[in-house]
């Protein structure tokens, strides 16, 4: 098929509304999805359109499930909302849709980026003073990172919710990669980091979760350039290789 | 659980009524507020459920998957927002994932350690929930107006939780195809059932 790529990639709208993308091509997608409006809307009317087909499906769920459920809220803690602002109940979202301007996701975007590193530094930084001895090599190692002169951000959103931000020094091959907002893992899984080239993924180690503030920074060495790093949800010791499609994928390369 | 009867179709706010009023709902979640969420979960608990249960037909996996769903609509509720779409469309897109996502890493899982036969067998949630039959014919309709190839890769994509290269190959057509068939599909029920966005 000869086509633009960029028409090629407007006709993943369907499949991404259905879930039906994964790995590369879904984070490829979703990063396209950040730069072309139309696709997103169009996006957006598919899953209510995939969402009614699930509707549709409804059953009567076991009774006991009910009180489990309202039980586990009773001891779960909610997310802050994004921006530490909550919306007024019964706005109707049309209008504030269309007024809304296209700059919005990318400011959003840089000011996670901005926090992120903000955070990746303060945790830094309270390491190096209260747990020098344990933590000095980890933490001098994120440190020469973030104040490589070369040190770029790259961040983008999960699939499952959250931002992963990875500092990246390109001369250096080494990148420190954090996750805001990620959800918990399921049960018993964790999230594991990939350093993923041409002949492969290599596992850079698991990915704390279930934080809503900026998590430990995890480094990444021997990267290439060319190389992207990735996170998977994995059983909870970590796997050899890659066993479920990425939730993100960052390049790591200008 | 509030069951649901057959005579409430005159108090019925209509499907955008409907949604409005979930959004307030999720927004009172979003503020800590249990009731709302038990209100919350007797709407959608059901649909949440069917649509895991379609997807991963194990009773006991897709209990456990919906009671995470429902969980995380209780954890995340201050993310929803009313501007990019329904909160049924946002619960519905949460639970789908969820089921894909188990799916998924159970085919990638190299041991199964889960035996299917272990799980509990519920006899009783297979009836359906009758408040949503209009809804339902509504769906069936336009389902049928699309063509069988549209409606197949919909079908496969959605309800089988398969990645669009699998559903090319178990239709045996391109993987282009594939691709513009379930999106030209997915755009001719949302003209059919009028979808507002």
């Amino acid at each position: 098929m000869v086509s633009l790529p960029g028409h090629d990639l407007h006709q993943l709208t369907g499949a991404y509304a259905a879930d039906a993308l994964a790995g590369i091509e879904l984070a490829q997608f979703e990063k396209h999805l950040g730069q072309c409006r139309p696709c997103a809307d169009e996006v957006r009317g598919l899953r209510e359109t995939a969402a009614q087909l699930g509707i549709t499906t409804s059953i009567v769920p076991p009774p006991a499930m009910r009180q489990r459920v309202l039980g586990a809220a009773n001891r779960t803690r909610q997310l802050a909302p994004p921006g530490g602002r909550l919306p007024e109940p019964g706005t109707p979202g049309r209008k504030a849709w269309l007024r809304r301007a296209l700059p919005r996701p990318v400011s959003v975007a840089a000011m996670t980026a901005m926090a992120a590193a903000v955070a990746v530094l303060a945790i830094v930084l309270a390491g190096t003073q209260h747990r020098l001895e344990q933590a000095r090599s980890a933490n001098q190692a994120v440190a020469r990172v973030l104040t490589a002169p070369d040190a770029r951000i790259e961040t983008s959103g999960t699939v499952v919710g959250g931002t992963v931000t990875a500092v990246v020094s390109e001369r250096g091959h080494e990148a420190a990669i954090t996750a805001a907002g990620l959800p918990a893992p399921p049960v018993s899984r964790a999230y594991e980091l990939w350093v993923i080239s041409a002949a492969g993924a290599r596992s850079a180690g698991l990915m704390p979760g279930a934080s809503a503030s900026a998590t430990p920074p995890v480094l990444a060495a021997d990267i290439m350039p060319g190389d992207r790093l990735g996170i998977t949800i994995e059983p909870a010791g970590g796997s050899a290789r890659p066993t479920t499609a990425p939730i993100v994928v960052l390049s790591v390369a200008a | 659980m509030t069951a649901p009867s057959a005579g409430r179709q005159q108090d019925d706010p209509g499907p955008a009524g409907r949604s409005q009023q979930l959004a307030w709902l999720l927004n009172r979640v979003a503020r800590g507020d249990h009731s709302a969420f038990e209100e919350v979960y007797d709407q959608l608990a059901g649909p949440v459920y069917g649509l895991v249960r379609k997807v991963l037909r194990d009773p006991a996996q897709s209990e456990e998957v919906a009671q995470e769903v429902m969980l995380d609509v209780w954890r995340t509720a201050s993310r929803f927002d009313a501007s990019r779409g329904s909160a049924g469309a946002w619960v519905m897109t949460i639970a789908h994932r969820r089921a894909v996502d188990r799916v998924r890493s159970e085919q990638a899982a190299t041991t199964r350690e889960r035996s299917l036969a272990f799980g509990p067998v519920h006899t009783e949630d297979v009836a359906e929930v009758v408040e949503s039959a209009l809804d339902r014919q509504r769906v069936r309709r336009c389902l049928d107006s699309l063509t069988p190839l549209q409606a197949e890769a919909v079908t496969l994509a959605y309800y089988g939780g398969y990645t669009y290269p699998q559903v090319a190959s178990l239709l045996g057509v391109a993987l282009g195809t594939v691709k513009t068939r379930i999106r030209d599909g997915l755009i001719r029920m949302r003209d059919c059932m009028g979808v507002p966005w």
